[in-house]
Parts: structure tokens; sequence; C-alpha cells
């Protein structure tokens, strides 16, 4: 990985609308802060070589030297990452009212992995009205609190950088992929600091698509809806081409393209929909609006996973076929725009040393993707 | 101690014509000129109001111009004090013409001696340094004492570096480091001052409480420039 | 009891220009003073408000130049003298009254005193006020020394009543905040009464209204107002203030006025001149008295003149020679227009002494080249690193500014500050954080901030705040504020109330429960009179930075309507402030994480409170304890904590 300093990251990153918000160099320096979805840089600082840009997801992420450490092989062209098995799940837990997104097995898992000590902290996203705010929870019962999709951009990042100033050593994380990329990032301690510690006890990656802008969302839902009214969004899976808001009373649905236009730009470099740096990934299920596609990753993952089946706390099916290949075609149709919108903005594997690159993989896998 | 009037009785480089003013008796030269610098807040122009007052009282017709104002806020300041037999002149010193340059600050010697040295100057300096921000901020560098006294020393007839707002921190309050310096430059004998006027115009300007500090203080820069002198015999 | 109302006529006291001046006034009987305070001329009305007395002697700050010019105007139609006293850009916010002024005519005498700034040493332009004489055909006078300071002020009072009208003196900074000695003449002890006379025809000088013109009848005051000038051009003709020096004829004549006459005697003096060149001081510089120049003019061919800011004195005396050009013959004309003197910055001895020496044919070298050559081998080794201005330890400014910037990154639309007059205008500087993106006049950001407000239905996407000081806001930005919430301009107004005028020295202002002279006076209260006006007001402590951040962000969020934040912090060097830290402060240096990544010595590199040092060795910050205010600010900006406070006991 090549790093830079944080005028690098600046130019590179936020200048070029490549930051997704994800939080990653927030709250390590005094420099950057995240407010209302977007990432500032307060002042510049002039070292040559930062954390700022080590662990942001969009500067100089070497797919290659992430692969081996986690997985210990190269990148290759699946489209859904490396990963050991793909199953249909849902959580089970006794508790009403909890506004799950699909069939809760994020919410199930995080919440045992808090309540079997598995993790000391879960950093998650909460919201504030539509505004996304990162939470660190202890307590196992204050995660269904933080249950449902955002679509916001969230900085969840700071969070878990604030937990290990914090002193916290095993920590666990809910994210999207960018976030996710951001973090492993970060656990390849690339400043090479000498008490480094990976305490990403545990990654629950969440399949995204695109998520949107806070700032630009927010008018265009409070406009419509009383913001605190609203309990749960969801955007249904093709053909519906529909935002559903779910109120007090009953269900709005909002069109598709007026959301889209929402998108960051960042969004459009992202070449990662299951979050494939994590330990367990986590996404909708076609079809089927009670259960989840939960992707096991790691050894570790699916510990967390076998321990909640032998305590009745999520149920799980074998995935029928033609899901797997439908989530494989829509994980491979996203990688193949992001690297050619990076490829076409010069931002792909950059040969000059005086480029840099957003992203860099082996070109032969590369090519495999695109075509 | 006499040593010094050697110092003082060079004549100014400059031309001499059929001067308006001739210099009678008490002023080795005539005009006089004195440059009391330091940074804004430090006290100069109080040490420069003083002196004048002083020098007034001894019959002096003085002239000091002052810079302050925005400089107050951390810049440079500058008084220029202009004492004569006779005549009232202009309140800045010309290039090339200071007699005696007074400094709260280390580096403000060094900021203002290129303009106004001669081969007859002599400095009094404190020796603690106030980091302007830009130094701070790792911009610019600060110079070391031993630096700053080495450059002074190659250029001026005669320069005395003492720790004026150490001695006054010692007897209860920094800004008395102003105090300190005058009553070193009293010392120096180069111009005629006499404690008492110090106290007349110390008197007037701080309260009756305040004014037995003041004199010990004064007394203690008359102290630290005759150590000097002794040390050196 | 101070040494301005020592009775003994002959004494000499060592007195700075202003205190020359407040002196003069006291000298002439005066009754009222009035101002507002502004670097050089502060040191005036302070100086008089500190020997008023009831029924003796009443001095006020006004809200501004114009209420104050009009506050002396009062006592002059009562048949009192007074003396009224700004800095140069003050006699532009007094200016539409001081027309009507001139022209209406004056009883008791009246001097008004602008002090202008040449070299802007502490302004932020360098404006002139003499024009303003001329355009308003009111007489100037110029003094050059301390002693002509004092006995020119008291004579123009004389002036004043002889010609009915007010009389301009103009010091500049090298007066105003120079010392000399000054020999007292006597204080006056009889005490005129105020009577307003207004029984009289419409146009009776003496007893009738006081009226500035009768519409459509210019000559009815107009044509009087022409003869005052006369009338002074006459008197200007015997005053000692008007003086030349240097032989019969010489080869040059230095026409010069203010402190540029002694810039001229020195030159004249260190090149040795006096036998070739001559020097007419001009005290009287509008209307000027003719036939004493004139005959000045004859004693040679060619001219230099000497003056600072613009050539004002050298374009009257050309108009004069052209016309009297039969009498006095031609002359060769040097001076701004030729170039030999700069037409920008101040003056000094050297300027004069190039001058002098291009014209003359001189080689004058002020540092001898060998002892040149010598500093600059000595200094090379020696850097001397620049001084750039920064507010004081522990400032309020640089706490409010901080929030300001942070919160503008934070909301990244782009926003800015529009800046006003005051310490804070350092807004501008690396002290400030570079928040301030406008600045201009007095009460202007408000008005600027108001327009931009207004730009938003074409598109104007950046969030809008101005800042001014609590001293500035009932200046002149109350009438911009009311313009914006009447038009409903969306923008934030941060009021950075420091409790006084902070930058000229602590002057009371109508928000302040003292007046000038130290009586207690009913505060107004600047978030009561905001929110009397229709906005949203706020206060908070600029100290605590989170906060006052969040606000921020959270008015400028808003669409709608003006918010007024109002930072209340004593400034640094107030009496209340300035006698004890509120905390001690302390580096943990273990802690500090210095320049490493996570820090990158924010206190030191950023922040720049000169309370805080960067100690390299260590490689840490450190307080500077001689230096340090004890605000406790830095200790919230760390972020490691290294830095804490202890409430001083």
């Amino acid at each position: 990985m090549r790093i830079f300093g944080s005028n690098e990251m600046a130019a590179d990153v936020i200048q070029r609308g490549l930051c997704v918000g994800c939080g990653a160099c927030v709250d390590i320096c005094p420099y950057f802060r995240s407010y209302r979805g977007r990432t500032a840089m307060l002042f510049p600082c002039t070292l040559p070589k930062g954390k700022c840009h080590a662990f942001c997801p969009r500067a100089e992420v070497d797919l290659d030297e992430l692969s081996l450490q986690f997985f210990g092989l190269s990148y290759g062209d699946n489209p859904l990452g490396t990963y050991i098995s793909v199953k249909a799940a849902r959580g089970i837990y006794p508790v009403q009212n909890a506004s799950f997104q699909a069939g809760g097995t994020v919410s199930v898992l995080a919440w045992l992995a808090l309540k079997n000590r598995h993790i000391e902290v879960a950093v998650l996203t909460d919201r504030e009205g539509l505004l996304p705010v990162p939470r660190l929870v202890t307590d196992p019962d204050d995660v269904f609190s933080c249950a449902s999709s955002k679509y916001t951009a969230a900085p969840t990042l700071s969070a878990f950088n604030k937990a290990v100033r914090e002193g916290y050593k095993r920590i666990g994380v809910v994210a999207t992929p960018c976030q996710v990329i951001g973090l492993a990032q970060r656990r390849l301690n690339p400043m090479a600091e000498s008490d480094f510690m990976d305490c990403a006890s545990l990654v629950i990656g969440l399949f995204c698509t695109w998520a949107v802008d806070f700032r630009s969302f927010e008018p265009y839902i409070s406009g419509r809806f009383a913001v605190e009214g609203i309990k749960k969004m969801d955007i249904p899976p093709p053909p519906a081409q529909v935002m559903e808001v779910y109120l007090e009373k009953g269900k709005a649905e909002l069109p598709l393209n007026d959301i889209r236009g929402f998108i960051p730009a960042g969004c459009s470099y992202c070449w990662d929909m299951t979050a494939e740096f994590s330990d367990l990934s986590v996404g909708a299920l076609e079809g089927r609006p009670d259960m989840n596609t939960l992707i096991i990753r790691t050894e570790r993952g699916q510990q967390l996973v076998w321990q909640a089946l032998k305590h009745g706390y999520l149920q799980v099916e074998e995935l029928p076929v033609e899901n797997l290949e439908h989530l494989a075609e829509a994980a491979k149709n996203k990688k193949k725009r992001g690297l050619m919108k990076l490829k076409e903005d010069g931002l792909f594997n950059t040969d000059d040393p005086a480029e840099h690159a957003c992203l860099r993989m082996m070109p032969e896998v590369a090519e495999k993707i695109i075509t | 101690m006499r040593c010094l009037l050697r110092y003082l009785s060079g004549r100014r480089h400059y031309k001499k014509g059929k001067s308006l003013i001739m210099g009678v008796g008490k002023l080795p030269r005539e005009p006089f000129n004195v440059i009391v610098t330091g940074v804004g807040g430090q006290g100069s122009v109080m040490l420069s109001r003083v002196l004048a007052n002083m020098l007034v009282m001894e019959g002096f017709r003085v002239t000091v111009g002052e810079t302050f104002g925005a400089s107050q806020r951390g810049g440079s300041v500058m008084s220029h004090l202009r004492i004569s037999e006779a005549y009232t002149w202009s309140p800045q010193i010309p290039k090339g013409c200071a007699d005696i340059i007074v400094a709260l600050e280390p580096i403000e010697v060094i900021r203002i001696l290129p303009s106004y040295i001669n081969k007859n100057v002599l400095v009094l300096s404190n020796t603690r340094p106030i980091y302007p921000v830009g130094v701070i901020a790792g911009e610019s560098s600060y110079p070391s004492l031993e630096e700053i006294k080495k450059c002074v020393e190659r250029l001026v007839c005669k320069a005395w570096f003492i720790d004026a707002t150490d001695e006054a921190v010692k007897m209860g309050n920094s800004i008395l480091g102003n105090i300190v310096l005058l009553g070193a430059l009293s010392a120096l004998e180069a111009l005629p001052l006499r404690r008492s006027f110090f106290r007349d115009v110390i008197s007037e300007m701080v309260t009756e409480d305040n004014v037995s500090l003041n004199l010990a203080v004064y007394d203690r820069g008359v102290e630290l420039i005759k150590q000097d002198f002794d040390f050196r015999v | 009891m101070s040494y301005l109302t020592d009775t003994t006529e002959g004494v000499q006291h060592l007195l700075m220009g202003n205190e020359a001046i407040a002196r003069g006034a006291l000298e002439a009987g005066i009754s009222v003073a009035s101002g507002y305070p502004g670097t050089p001329s502060s040191e005036i009305i302070e100086n008089l408000a500190r020997v008023a007395s009831p029924g003796n002697l009443y001095v006020e700050w006004s809200t501004n130049e114009k209420v104050a010019l009009e506050v002396s105007a009062a006592a002059s139609f009562a048949g009192l003298r007074a003396l009224c006293v700004m800095k140069q850009n003050g006699v532009n916010v007094a200016s539409d009254f001081l027309l009507h002024l001139a022209s209406s005519g004056t009883r008791g005498g009246i001097v008004l005193v602008p002090c202008d700034d040449p070299g802007a040493l502490s302004s932020v332009n360098e404006g002139e006020s003499r024009y303003f004489a001329r355009l308003l055909e009111i007489p100037l006078l110029e003094p050059a020394d301390f002693q002509e300071a004092k006995d020119m002020v008291k004579w123009a009072f004389e002036l004043s009543e002889a010609i009915k009208n007010v009389v301009m003196v103009r010091s500049v900074t090298r007066l105003s905040h120079a010392s000399g000695n000054v020999i007292f003449g006597a204080l006056p002890v009889s005490k005129r009464l105020p009577a307003f006379k207004y029984h009289g025809s419409l146009l009776d000088p003496d007893c009738g209204p006081i009226i500035s013109l009768l519409p459509g009848m210019p000559e009815s005051k107009h044509t009087p107002q022409q003869g005052k000038i006369r009338e002074a051009a006459q008197l200007f003709e015997q005053t000692p203030f008007n003086a030349y020096e240097g032989p019969k004829n010489p080869e040059l004549l230095i026409v010069a006025c203010s402190v540029a006459s002694l810039y001229g005697r020195e030159a004249i003096h260190l090149l040795g001149l006096e036998s070739r060149v001559g020097i007419l001081k001009v005290g009287t510089t509008w209307p000027l008295p003719q036939q004493f120049l004139k005959k000045n003019l004859s004693k040679t061919k060619e001219v230099l003149f000497i003056e600072e800011v613009f050539p004002f004195l050298e374009e009257q005396v050309k108009i004069l020679a052209a016309e009297g050009v039969s009498e006095i013959g031609m002359k060769v004309f040097y001076g701004k227009h030729s170039g030999h003197i700069p037409s920008v910055g101040e003056l000094n001895p050297d300027i004069i002494i190039d001058a002098l020496s291009k014209l003359l044919g001189l080689k004058y070298r002020a540092v001898p080249k060998s002892l040149a050559g010598k500093v600059e081998e000595a200094t090379k080794a020696c850097v001397v690193p620049p001084r750039e201005l920064s507010f004081c330890p522990g400032c309020p400014h640089r706490a409010s500014y901080w929030s300001i910037h942070n919160a503008l990154e934070l909301d990244g639309r782009e926003g800015f500050v529009c800046g006003d007059i005051g310490c804070y205008t350092l807004g501008m500087l690396a002290c400030g954080f570079n928040a301030v993106k406008t600045l201009h006049s007095m009460g202007s950001g408000t008005g600027i901030a108001s327009g931009f407000g207004k730009l938003k239905p074409f598109g104007l996407k950046q969030p809008v705040l101005a800042v001014c000081g609590d001293s500035t806001f009932f200046h002149t930005a109350m009438p911009a504020l009311v313009n914006a919430i009447h038009h409903q301009s969306p923008f934030t107004l941060v009021i950075l109330d420091n409790r006084g005028t902070a930058m000229t020295g602590f002057q009371s202002h109508p928000g302040l429960p003292v007046n000038a002279m130290g009586e207690e006076m009913p505060a107004i209260a600047i978030d009561e009179i905001c929110r009397a006006m229709g906005a949203s007001v706020e206060i908070k402590d600029p100290f605590d930075v989170e906060e006052t951040q969040i606000s921020l962000n959270r008015l400028m969020e808003s669409q709608y309507g003006v918010h007024v934040l109002i930072l209340r912090q004593a400034c640094a060097l107030s009496p209340e402030r300035k006698t004890g830290k509120k905390y001690e402060m302390l580096v943990d240096e273990a802690v500090c994480v210095g320049e490493n990544c996570g820090c990158n010595r924010l206190c030191t590199r950023i922040f720049r409170c000169p309370g805080l040092v960067w100690n390299k060795e260590k490689a840490s910050a450190r307080i500077d304890e001689v230096i340090c205010a004890g605000c406790g600010v830095c200790s919230d900006i760390c972020p490691a904590g290294a830095i804490t406070r202890r409430e001083k006991v």
C-alpha cells in the first residue's frame, strides 16, 4: 500500500468526489471531522504519511494485499469474494416491536456476540431523524434499537476509532462494504505501529448497491413526511423501482429514480456489493422478505453462526441455486461498473508514480471481471 | 566605568555642517538617540515614558516617537527617544543614528540593528525570548541566545545582555523587566539618569504600595551592570 | 491630580501629542468634548475625561463620530466651547453633519480634531481628512510639534469664534502618539452660561435659529460661509504657525506641514544643508495665506513639497503659484507629482534625505558601506524571524474564530465571514484561521452580509456570517442589522462582545454601565436590542469552543431570517481579566502526541496561542508561564488530553 498524507487524501479523495464519508479518517486526529454525512478537513496537516490516508477505503487500496492478509490467497475473480458458504438465514429473538430489515440476522448475531462476550462493544449505526449516527453499544439489548437499514452514508468507522482510543480490545462492527474496506485497511497496520493490535473481533458486512447523501436526501424526505414519524425504510428488489417508507400509519412509496439522484459520486466507484473483507456478510434474500442471505467468510464468523444455531437464535436454510446466481450476477455487475469508472478516471492501477490510484489489483483478474 | 566615555565620545559619521543646534556639555552628542524596542505588551512604552520624563526633569528637551496600536498585538514595537539640550527633533530617528538600543526582547536588537547601526552604538538587551507565532508554528526558527549575542557583539561598540525578565519574575512580577532594564541603563552612565528622578516619575505612574518594589527592581538593574563591570575589571 | 490641569503658567511637561491637544482645549476653556475611539486619536478624549467634572467639563464617548460632532455642535450652539475628536475615518462618518454644520455656522468655539494615520500603522486605510476642510469650506490647521499642537488648538477656538464656524485641526500618528516638551499657558477660570438663542431672524448668525441653508437660496448661507474662509485666510497671514527658516535665498525651498517639517529639518541638518536649503513650515494649510506664501516662494526657483498622504498642500500652492506667476516668477516644483516624495506610506527623515540628495546631487549613506557589509555578514548567521500580528494570549477572538472556522469547514458549503473593524479584524490572518473574507469600514460587515443574504434566490449557496464587536455594534452595525431583519436577509451575525472598545484601550460604549468619565450609566443590552429588532438571539461563551461551534452550525443551516449569536467573554487585557489567570495550564509531556500522526502540533502549529511553546528537545508542547493568560481553551482543543488546567485559587 502506498501511503501519503492528509493533503493527498484531501486532493485524491475528497476533492475528486471519491469520499463516501465512512469515518475511517475521523476521530484519529484533530484534522478530519464528520458532519451531517460529510467528511471535512479542518486544517492542513504537514505530515507526508498519515493514518487518514492509510485507512481510507478510497486511497491506494491493494486487493491482493488485503486478500492475502485475511484469506491467505490472492484476490480472485469470484464476484462474491472469498467465502466458506452462503446460506439463507433468519434471526430468532423474542423481542417485540424490534424493527428488523428482512430476517433480523445481523441484529441477532451482534446481540449474541455481545451477550457471550465474544466482543466487548459493538459499533453500530443508529439514526436521529434521517441522520445516521454511529453508536458504541455494550448492552446486548441496545443492539435492537440500531436495527434496520439507514440508506444514508454514515461515518460508522469514526466510532470504531473512538472505541480503540477508549481502550476496547474486542470490537464488533456492523458496516457497509466501503466501511469494511476501510476497516480492513486499518487492520493491516499500515503505519507499522509498534503497539498495534487488531481489535476488530467481529466484522459483519452489509450488502450495499449504493447509499444516499444525507444532505440532499434529508430535505427531499422532510418535504414529504415528518421525519420523526418514519419507522423504517426499504428498497424492495426489482422490478418494484420504489423506496418504501413505513410511517406511523401505513406505508408510502417514493420513486427510486428520485432517490437515485441523491447517490453520492463516491458510490459510483464502488466495486464491492457484499463486503468481501468481513467475517460474515448479510443482505436481503430475493423473494423471501422474511429471510436474509448470509455469507460466511471466516472461521470466526462460522463459529458465531454455529453458536447462534446451537442456542436457537438463528434459523438457517440452504440458499436456492438461482438466488446465489442472481446475487453473483448483481455483485459482478456492480464490480464491473466500479472498475470501469475507476479506469475511466485514471484511478485504477496507475503506473506513473506521480499518479495515485484508488484501487490496485492484478490486471488479468480485473480483465476477467470487466469482460 | 569611566572607560564608557570613550564609547560615547565618537562623532557621528555624517558630514558636519553648520548645525541648527550645538551640543553643550551634558550630552555626548546632539541629539542623543535612544531606541527602546521589544514586543507589544512587554512595557516598552512605559519604559520609554519613564526614561523620557526623567530626562525632562534633568532639563532636556525630549521627543519620543512610538509605534503602537495594531503592533501592540504581538508585533514588534519601538520607541525613539531624541534627547536634546534645546530642540524638538523629529519623532523618528534617522537611519544609522542610534546611540543606545535598549531591547526588552533579544531578537529585536538584530531586527533593527541593520537600519540604525553606527560604530558607536551601545546595546542593552533582555535575554528572555518571546517567540513569534510563526516560530511557535514551526514556520520560522529563532536563533539561540548565543547566536544572537555573537552577532550583536560582532557589530556594536559594546553590548550588555541581562536576565531582566527572570530577575523581575524573581522579584514578583515579570512585567517589571522593563524597570530592571531602566536601572541597568542608568548604570551605564551613558545618560544622566538620577534614581531620585526615577522615584518621582514612577510615583506618579504606579500606586503608592508599588513604588518601593519598582525602586528595588530598578536597583537590581543597576547591580546587574555593576557586577558585569566588576567582573571585567 | 493630573498634570494636564497644572495651573502653573510657564511650567514644562512632557506631553504626548494627544495630551497637548487636550491641554490646548483646556486652556481654551472648553465645556464639552466628544468623540469616538480610534487610533491614533483616543488619548485626547481619555485625558479630558480624566479631568472632567460636572458643570465644568463634560466628556463623552459618543456612539459614533457623527453623533459626537452633533453633541459638540449643541454646546457651540449654546455658546460654549467644544472639542470633537475622531480618527480620520470618523470624519467620513461625521461628514454628512459636518457639511451642514459648516453651512449653518457655529457660535461658541468648536474645533474638530481628526487624527490621520499615514502609513496605516493602526488602520485598514490610508485616508485623508484634510480634503474635507476644502470640500466643506472650513479652515484647516496642521501642528508640526507638541507645543504647537497645544497652542494651535487653543488658537483654533479663537478662530472659530472669530469666523463663527467650525475649525479643523489635523493631527497624525507621529504627532498624536509621540511626546515632547510643552510649556503650559494659563487655564481660564471664567465660565460661560449656556443658552441657545433663537428669537432673531432666520439668518441672524448670533440670535437666530441655526439652520443649514434655505432651500433654493444657496446665497443665504453659502455666501457668508465663503466670506468666513476669506476672513480666515487674512488671519492666517499673521500667525506664528507659518514660518520660514533658512538662508535669504535658498537654492531649494522645502514647503512642509505637520511632522514632515521636523523630518525636513532633520534632513537638512544631517546633510549639512543649512546654508543651501530653506524650509517653509505651513501650519495653516487651508485656506492658504496667499501673501505670506508668495513672499516666501519669491525667495527661490525650486520648491520641494513634503507632506504625508496626499499632495494637498502641494496642489494648493501650485494653484496659487500659477495665479501669481507674474509676481513671483516661474517655479520648478518637486514633490509627490514629480515622484521625489512617495505618494503612499508615511514619511521619515530618510525619505527626505533621499529626495534632497537626488535633487542636489549629494551622496549620503546612513550606514557606511564597510559597516553595512559587516552587518550583512553577521546577520546571515542569525536570521531574524518575522513577528506577524496575532491575537494576545487568552484572547477570546482566537477561540471565537476557532469555532467559526471549524463550523464553516464542517458545514462544507464554502461559507465565509464578513469582517469588521476592531482587534477581530485580524481574523483575516492565520491567528484568526483566515476566516474573515471581506473587510471594510465600521459596521460594514453586517451591511455586506445583509446584501449577500439576498443573493440566495439567485443561487448563492454559501452560508454567510458577519462579525462585529460590541462597540462597533452600536457605532454602525445597528442600522445594517435593522435593514437585514426588515428585508429578511438570511445570515448569522456573530457579535464578539469582549466588554469594551478593546482595540483602542477599553473606552466605554453604550453597552457598558459606565460613561467616559467613569459615571454610572444605564447599560443597553445588545441581546435585547437584537430581539426587539426581530432577530433570534443566543449568547455563548466563546471559550466553550464545542458549544459555540454546534450553535454556529445549527444557525448556518437555517435558511430564513437573521440570527444573532453573541459570543461574550472579556478581553484578556481587560481590567477584570488582567489581574489574574483563571487556570494554571500544564502539558503532560508523556501524553503529548507532538509531531506524530494523530496531532502534528495542533496547538502550536494551528491554534498558535503565544502562551504555547514548542519544546524541540522533548518533542512536546509547553506552556510559557510568563505569557499564558490561563484561559484554558488549549486544553479543550488538545486531541490527546495532554494539556490540563487547574483552577487557580
